[in-house]
């Protein structure tokens, strides 16, 4: 069971984490080159309206100044509005548009990894140095191998060109429109009940999934296989088989437990890599995430979009290592003490 | 009226306009005017590279934004298909006379939201733009209010509901296309003063209304509007979509996901040409690239052999035909082709690298010098290949002594450094606005402050210097005739006027000319009467849909 005192500890450790990010993000932004007030006023502007635009925004107060006003804004969840992605717009009304895209795709990501790594590598320890195994390392040794800005245009070509079986790009066909309730497009076109519209959805998700789930599944199953096996060797394995229970049963109810839990930390590690490739893979996809946000945003010097994504990215990666933890404790009590 | 000299009409610039795009462009453009709603329908998909960041006109400067409002909105005037000829929109008549402008309003046109257009509603419009004093001024109206209407208007009256009497501050020439520029176009008063959210709502009278905004997958679906006061859109839905690399808007375009897409690169432009579903077209462009020398800060700059010197070194032939892969043209002057202005009698330095080097000597720079070069590092549309750009011209220079470093920076970083005038020399560009020769000849090439006596180049930061003039060059002949053509309302004398102006820029070679891009497109084999459009535009209730 998982004290709330545990729980409660790690989520006071988020502050000082988010607290550290959002330092590091402002400093960043504001010590390199580009000037946000000229991104807005445009290059028709004079120097009098880019002068009258960093007024207006603050910009030309002492960097503390800001810098405090930046911290008290984001104590306050007021992350203010877009200079230029969605002009405007409150920056938190943008992300709560875009973050269930990235959730949708690092979830399915890592749901696909899941679903073969774990198969994948059980298979490989329990049939360790035959022909499958072989396969199955070969299998991900190039999975971790391959990047994703290359095996995503390669997929494209493959599927999209050459065979024309799955679309290019983008999330759904241009011919539907589905209102957003929940923001996940699966969910979504399900609450509405259009099943064509359904069927675009997973078609244009298929590749983006594969192309994440490939590197999932690769590290899983890798560290499955290694996990599994120093398992199956244990004595209690050997004494569960003793006791006349079938391998498949031993494998499963004792080895898989105990060998989860090495898995279990590569998962909350990798979600940042999962979403750094979600960055990569809305980019190779046109799939418009906070990944492509926050590419456009550094792009266009759209600061208050920087800093909120990076910090969304933070608490985000925070609390999966959170969850992470409180799994080990539900698989093994001890670890909490 | 037409045939008086102090005044332009609306019938004189007809007549005057545009000369260099209408043989090619008319006959279908007219064709499609004539036989609007004669198309068979259908959803036109258009493929572009950004999403807009917003829908209100006037909070950007962004084209890629003007390609959707500009569907939903009309200005008092607007650009003829394909042309840079003015034509009749939310007027149906005008007269300039000096300072004074007259605008004759048409009738029986409704807005989006229902309500009726009147004069009140351009008022409105300009008011909420540039009038600090009115209620709903926009607080973020982007940089062309000053520069397209506020720096020029005095006041604005109406004279009934369907008269509007505007006061310059001066007599302005190009005043009549800074009105066809689509940031001038105009919103419903009821909605510039109700409760609407004008970033994401539009309340025009053009031929399609707003039906969806879908941010979250970036897209815009647009409806023919059904009261529409011209002829019907020959298709009943157009759909913006952005696919932000042109890899996959061609693509997309091959696999006829799309009709139409823009932004072709030479790679892009292959895939095209090589399917059998679409094709590429292109028109000529409304547009400049260039190398600046900034007399301000290199003392070499300021001596014209060696900018003329430089000028036959670098090598633009080559760097048109082998970097920008053949999409654009060779530059000579600062007026683009396509307007009136442009001398047919300039031709672009040769390279003569024999040439440079002698005229570097008897300039005193035989021996070389050094100097920086900054560019932006993205392409853009009038120079697809800053880096290569750069390097050819680094290799150019280095083959007559001179000593070349190139300073690449993130795009509004180099606005911020050039606009400072910390460069040495650097590449840029511009598109025109308005297509008036003095959104270039004015803008880019006038210091628009004092110049001390003798001098042909100013200091940088002598009080209101022109920081888009990225040379600090001031050569008063130039200066005198750009001037009297801002003041001279008659077209034939203004073209007299540019083609001085461009003759002394050409000889004096403040810049480098490096070329004009063409515009782009790729066209599935369904789409017929499609207008590439360099200003204004797309125009799309004209196209139809096999």
């Amino acid at each position: 069971m998982v004290s709330k005192r545990f729980v409660a500890k790690r989520l006071l450790l988020l502050v000082p984490v988010l607290f550290g990010v959002a330092t590091v993000v402002f400093a960043i932004l504001h010590l390199s080159p580009g000037d946000p007030a000229v991104a807005i006023a445009g290059q028709r502007a004079s120097q009098a309206f880019v002068e009258q635009v960093r007024t207006d925004l603050g910009l030309n107060d002492p960097l503390w100044q800001q810098y405090l006003r930046f911290l008290g804004d984001v104590a306050t969840f007021d992350f203010g509005q877009s200079y230029q992605i969605q002009r405007g717009t409150p920056v938190s009304q943008i992300l709560a548009d875009r973050l269930p895209i990235t959730i949708e795709l690092a979830v399915l990501g890592q749901l696909a990894g899941l679903l073969f790594g774990l198969p994948l590598g059980i298979l490989s320890a329990v049939k360790q140095d035959t022909l499958t195994d072989h396969l199955t390392r070969i299998g991900a040794l190039s999975g971790i191998s391959i990047p994703i800005y290359w095996s995503g245009p390669l997929l494209i070509l493959l599927f999209a060109q050459f065979l024309g079986i799955l679309p290019t790009s983008g999330r759904i066909g241009s011919a539907h429109f589905i209102d957003a309730v929940t923001g996940f497009i699966l969910v979504d076109t399900l609450l509405a009940g259009d099943l064509p519209a359904f069927r675009s959805a997973f078609r244009h998700l298929l590749l983006p999934i594969v192309v994440l789930g490939i590197y999932q599944m690769a590290l899983i199953s890798r560290m499955m296989r290694s996990s599994m096996i120093e398992v199956i060797r244990q004595d209690y394995m050997r004494t569960a088989r003793a006791k006349g229970q079938g391998e498949k049963i031993t494998t499963m109810k004792h080895g898989l437990r105990n060998a989860f839990i090495p898995v279990i930390t590569i998962i909350g590690i990798q979600f940042g890599a999962l979403l750094g490739g979600a960055v990569l893979t809305e980019t190779v996809f046109e799939i418009n995430g906070i990944g492509t946000l926050l590419v456009s945003a550094i792009n266009q010097s759209d600061y208050p979009v920087v800093q909120a994504t990076v910090l969304v990215f933070a608490v985000m990666y925070t609390l999966v290592n959170l969850l992470v933890d409180v799994t080990y404790s539900v698989l093994d009590p001890r670890i909490e003490q | 009226m037409a045939g008086n000299d102090s005044q332009v009409s609306r019938r004189s610039f007809l007549k005057a306009a545009g000369t260099a795009t209408v043989a090619a462009t008319a006959t279908s453009s007219v064709a499609g005017c004539l036989g609007g709603g004669g198309g068979g329908g259908g959803t036109l998909r258009y493929g572009r590279g950004s999403h807009s960041s917003t829908l209100d006109p006037q909070n950007t400067t962004s084209g890629e934004v003007a390609k959707v409002t500009n569907q939903a909105y009309e200005g008092l005037i607007g650009f003829q298909p394909g042309e840079a000829a003015l034509t009749e929109a939310l007027a149906t008549d005008w007269t300039m006379d000096g300072s004074n402008v007259t605008l004759q309003l048409r009738e029986d046109v409704t807005f989006h939201d229902g309500s009726d257009f009147t004069a009140d509603d351009f008022i409105a419009t300009y008011r909420r733009f540039v009038d600090d004093d009115y209620e709903y001024h926009f607080e973020d109206a982007s940089a062309y209010g000053p520069f397209t209407l506020g720096n020029w208007i005095d006041s604005v009256s109406k004279d009934g509901d369907y008269t509007l009497n505007i006061t310059l501050t001066q007599t302005y020439a190009p005043f009549l296309r800074n009105l066809a520029m689509f940031c001038a176009v105009v919103i419903s008063q009821d909605a510039i003063e109700g409760d609407v959210n004008l970033d994401e709502e539009m309340v025009g009278t053009g031929p399609f209304e707003l039906s969806e905004l879908d941010d979250a997958n970036n897209r815009i679906q647009l409806t023919a509007y059904d009261d529409y006061w011209g002829d019907a859109p020959n298709v009943n839905e157009v759909l913006f979509l952005t696919r932000g690399q042109n890899s996959t808007r061609a693509q997309a375009l091959v696999e006829e996901e799309m009709e139409i897409i823009d932004g072709l690169d030479p790679d892009t432009i292959e895939t095209v040409e090589g399917s059998d579903t679409a094709s590429v077209e292109t028109e000529q462009g409304i547009n400049i690239g260039y190398m600046g020398f900034n007399m301000s800060r290199v003392e070499a700059f300021r001596d014209r052999r060696v900018r003329r010197a430089i000028s036959y070194a670098i090598d633009t032939q080559s760097i048109v035909e082998n970097i920008y892969s053949g999409i654009a043209t060779q530059a000579d002057q600062p007026i683009p082709p396509a307007l009136f202005g442009h001398s047919d009698d300039l031709s672009p330095y040769p390279h003569d690298p024999e040439q440079a080097q002698s005229l570097l000597e008897e300039a005193g720079y035989g021996d070389g010098f050094s100097f920086e070069l900054t560019t932006f590092q993205n392409p853009r549309g009038y120079n697809p290949a800053p880096l290569p750009t750069a390097e050819t011209i680094r290799s150019n220079l280095d083959e007559v002594g001179i000593d070349v470093t190139i300073d690449d920076r993130q795009f509004s970083d180099y606005l911020t450094y050039t606009a400072e005038g910390r460069h040495d020399a650097a590449l840029a560009g511009w598109y025109t606005d308005n297509a008036d020769p003095d959104n270039f000849c004015y803008v880019l090439l006038h210091p628009q402050c004092e110049v001390p006596q003798g001098q042909d180049w100013v200091s940088w930061d002598t009080e209101g210097y022109n920081t888009s003039n990225i040379t600090a060059w001031a050569n008063q002949d130039y200066m005198n005739h750009v001037e009297e053509a801002q003041t001279t309302t008659t077209q034939s004398e203004r073209a007299d006027l540019y083609n001085e102006a461009v003759q002394i820029a050409h000889d004096e070679a403040p810049w480098v000319y490096i070329d004009y891009a063409e515009e782009v497109r790729g066209v599935g084999n369904g789409v017929s009467n499609y207008t590439i459009s360099a200003i204004g535009g797309p125009h799309l209730d004209l196209v139809e849909l096999e």
